[in-house]
């Protein structure tokens, strides 16, 4: 995939808002292609909200969000969430946090991946050659395919959860999003993930990622956005991951730093 | 007309229609003196007979799409919304009837079934706990509909024609609308099928790539919704609910791949429907056992569906044994 | 007691009985459950017809090979609570067509057994429905906390060490007692509104779930009276007029509901800028 060069995500002055009235403010990132952004915030400071706002699943309610070439302008108040054009071209991976998807339900791996072609397909077409090539692509790229013929019920939870990223990708998005994939991992699977991650990197999908696993924005991202609540910094993971800043996030809450790492009490590796 | 007969069970080899020697091919039509029949005549040549072929064909487009639709249905769990539909279109119908004869019905059915689709849909909007509102929906809308029955003749057969249809007096100018409304029902469902696959597997994942909740649930409850009208005043309510349900959880007991449901599916209801009308058609006929046909029919469902169940079962444990582990105890996945 | 005096103490025995369980049966989500109990029994009921015995007791009888077949099919894996419930409504009625029609000359009138016959209720069945109604208070009054423990946070009650399928067995025992009871004044068919309604609109109205308890039986017995009333005063069935009466208070309540969000609803959301949200 070439680089383009405007960025695949922009939010200037933006804000997401529940109609219930909780969201996030003040956002203002940019997001190119081939680089990571890592959403860095503790529970409940709206990490998720702003990835279902750039789905257009929360309504923007301030300020503008730019998806490739598309504008999206934040209105007031609005009522309900629409689903602006942008998510329906398909240019958007989305991985959520935890799925409840029912473990006795028919279907195999390899058709679930499937199922992140429907957008392109649209309503009346069905797969074909070029469908299935990428699906075998987007296996491999998480290193799933020889268990693609297996009832997705059947796999491990850390087998589904790259399934379902191999959904997102199979689908050939310019933007990836992933709601704290990183939770409940084990080692094996989090370092395939993070392989996967630099694989994607590479290839110029931009990737947003949100975690509490700060080692994890060191190692894979390029840029951070600290979240309370508001956006209260982004910028370059070096520059913006420090101790004060990461203590102000997470509201002053006993922080170590040792060699390599941020560790937050509470929130190691999680 | 011959659905106006006075009792449930019609007698398999006279219709009340105006039926000669010639069309029914047998020489003295006395209960039990047909003689001994062979499994061939039950099977085939009863549907010589014009009324058993139209039952014939009339089920086994019911079979194909009800089978089809079914096995969304068991992949939603839309049981009890089925179950919903069939009651309140009772009214319906007894309106329908009574308005405008039998051309009544199938608009008396579709008003009614579209009055309980927005109704429930309000009411799930509303937040009111789904299955709780079906309840409360389906019995009102029957209450109406037995309240305008008992008001005319006949209440006792009217009120069992309806609920336990009339098969085999299927009118002929009934079958080609049926087949029509049938076709439109199975279409909208294949042409979203891939949409409300998604949908019955991954809700939220359905919900993030776009597609609308509201438009796919509103075309499979009319899909269920037209079957249900299409099918009611011919072959009655339980009829259409089994035709609904049971093809759908056959399937799942029977295969574990997405895509075969659905021939698993209409497969088993068109076979069960052919044994069905054979097994009442020879119970009348050679053993002088009256049975109504839809009901009979339904018999042969959970019946099949009980072996299908017991094939399951052993089928499991011989590969558990092969396998060598202990017998999991199966929890129920909803 | 006159015919219809009877018909009135039924009513609010059986509309207060099968309003309080009804309660516990809509709580759990058990609703379909219960139409599919209703619908099952109805062999059993047309048998007892037929024997001569009182229609409660064979539908009793059915009632607990279908909660055992219930159970048994909502426990594998690829079938579940709602396949189990749709198999046993469908089959068990269809056995009741045929039964009935195989059986000549049933002294009840089959559509008796389908939406109910209050005003030929015999006293055998007012008893019947006040045992039950009596257990049912027992019970509650006894395991209630358990009950609400388990209905309200069945993770938590798992994790404090209780085992849900006592709680769980006493429920449906419940429930298929009360269908039963139920049969003689709104039939198999109907039964589900005296069921399922007065505990709806209770819900709606009384934000406790001790409060839903008490006020269901209330509107059970309620309907039941109108009902009666209004059959003879209209001259229409029974059975149909007890499941609209319900049918009506369960509106009133959502109408009652919807007024009373409404009065509380129009908080202005404040509209803000980023510069203003924006901490330092």
């Amino acid at each position: 995939m070439a680089l383009t060069p405007s960025p695949v995500l922009r939010l200037i002055g933006a804000a997401f808002t529940h109609p219930g009235g909780s969201g996030v403010t003040g956002l203002d990132l940019t997001v190119e292609a081939g680089t990571a952004l890592a959403l860095i915030g503790p529970n409940g400071a709206g990490k998720s909200t702003l990835l279902r706002g750039v789905l257009g699943l929360v309504p923007l309610t301030a300020g503008t969000m730019e998806l490739g070439s598309v504008e999206v302008r934040g209105a007031d108040g609005a009522s309900g969430p629409p689903v602006p054009k942008h998510t329906r071209n398909g240019m958007i991976g989305f991985l959520p946090q935890s799925s409840e998807l029912d473990p006795d339900f028919p279907i195999s791996l390899e058709q679930v991946v499937m199922q992140g072609r429907y957008r392109r397909l649209g309503l009346l077409r069905w797969p074909g050659r070029a469908d299935r090539v990428a699906v075998r692509r987007a296996l491999e790229t998480v290193g799933l395919t020889s268990l693609a013929k297996r009832r997705f019920g059947e796999l491990s939870g850390g087998q589904r959860q790259r399934g379902l990223l191999a959904r997102a990708l199979a689908g050939e998005p310019r933007l990836l999003l992933l709601d704290e994939p990183f939770n409940g991992l084990d080692q094996t699977n989090r370092d395939a993930l993070v392989d996967t991650l630099r694989a994607l990197k590479l290839q110029g999908v931009a990737v947003v990622v949100s975690t509490h696993d700060l080692e994890l924005a060191k190692e894979v991202c390029d840029l951070v956005a600290l979240v309370n609540g508001t956006q209260l910094a982004f910028g370059p993971v070096d520059e913006v991951l420090t101790l004060g800043n990461v203590q102000e996030c997470f509201d002053g809450v006993e922080v170590e730093l040792d060699e390599h790492t941020l560790v937050v009490p509470g929130h190691e590796g999680h | 007309m011959a659905w106006r007969s006075n009792s449930t069970s019609t007698r398999w080899w006279y219709q009340g229609t105006k039926a000669t020697d010639a069309d029914i091919g047998i020489c003295d039509p006395g209960v039990g003196e047909w003689g001994p029949m062979t499994l061939v005549d039950a099977l085939f040549g009863a549907f010589a007979l014009p009324f058993m072929a139209r039952a014939l064909i009339v089920m086994l487009v019911l079979a194909v799409v009800a089978g089809v639709v079914g096995v969304l249905v068991n992949l939603r769990g839309l049981e009890f919304i089925s179950d919903g539909l069939t009651h309140a279109v009772f009214p319906g119908l007894a309106i329908g009837l009574a308005v405008g004869g039998t051309a009544g019905l199938v608009p008396g059915a579709a008003v009614a079934a579209l009055a309980a689709a927005v109704v429930l849909t309000w009411l799930d909007r509303a937040g009111i706990t789904s299955d709780a509102a079906i309840a409360i929906v389906l019995t009102a809308m029957f209450s109406v509909g037995v309240i305008v029955v008992s008001r005319g003749d006949e209440y006792a057969s009217e009120l069992e024609a309806l609920l336990f249809g009339r098969v085999l007096t299927i009118p002929p100018e009934s079958v080609v609308p049926l087949i029509l409304v049938c076709l439109v029902a199975v279409v909208a469902v294949v042409v979203t099928m891939k949409q409300q696959l998604l949908r019955a597997f991954d809700r939220s994942g359905s919900r993030a790539v776009g597609d609308s909740a509201l438009v796919l649930d509103l075309v499979l409850n009319a899909a269920v919704a037209l079957v249900v009208v299409a099918a009611a005043s011919t072959v009655g309510t339980l009829l259409v609910l089994a035709l609904l349900i049971v093809p759908g959880a056959v399937a799942r007991l029977m295969t574990e791949r997405l895509w075969w449901l659905f021939p698993a599916a209409a497969g088993f209801a068109a076979l069960m429907a052919w044994l069905g009308l054979a097994l009442g058609f020879a119970g009348s006929v050679a053993g002088g056992v009256d049975l109504p046909a839809g009901s009979t029919i339904v018999a042969a469902f959970v019946a099949g569906y009980g072996i299908v169940l017991l094939g399951r079962w052993i089928a499991d444990r011989r590969l558990a044994t092969k396998a060598g582990v202990p017998q999991p105890a199966g929890t129920a996945a909803r | 007691m006159g015919y219809f005096e009877r018909a009135l103490v039924a009513a609010i025995i059986i509309g207060a009985g099968t309003g309080f369980v009804g309660a516990l049966v809509v709580l759990r989500r058990r609703t379909f459950f219960a139409q599919a109990l209703t619908h099952g029994t109805y062999p059993g009921a047309v048998a007892a017809a037929a024997i001569g015995v009182s229609v409660p007791l064979g539908a009793a009888a059915a009632s607990v090979v279908l909660v055992g077949v219930m159970a048994g099919i909502a426990r594998i894996r690829r079938q579940g609570a709602q396949v189990a419930a749709g198999i046993v409504l469908t089959g068990g009625f269809a056995a009741g067509a045929i039964l009935q029609s195989l059986i000549p000359g049933l002294p009840v009138q089959a559509e008796s057994l389908l939406v109910g016959s209050i005003l030929t209720v015999t006293d055998g069945d007012i008893l019947l429905a006040a045992s039950i109604a009596l257990v049912a208070v027992v019970t509650v009054a006894v395991f209630g906390k358990e009950i609400a423990f388990s209905t309200f946070d069945q993770p938590g009650f798992r994790a404090a060490g209780y085992r849900e399928w006592p709680i769980e067995l006493l429920v449906l025992a419940l429930t298929a007692a009360t269908v039963v009871s139920a049969l003689p004044a709104v039939g198999a068919i109907l039964a589900i509104a005296l069921i399922a309604a007065p505990a709806a609109a209770a819900r709606l109205v009384v934000p406790t779930y001790r409060g839903i308890l008490l006020t269901a039986p209330l509107i059970g017995a309620a309907s039941g009276v109108i009902g009666v009333i209004a059959s003879r005063g209209l001259a229409v069935a029974a059975g149909p007029s007890i499941a609209l009466a319900a049918t009506g208070f369960f509106v009133m309540a959502l109408v009652i509901s919807k007024v009373r969000g409404l009065a509380w609803k129009r908080v202005p959301i404040p509209v803000e800028t980023a510069e203003d949200a924006r901490t330092a």
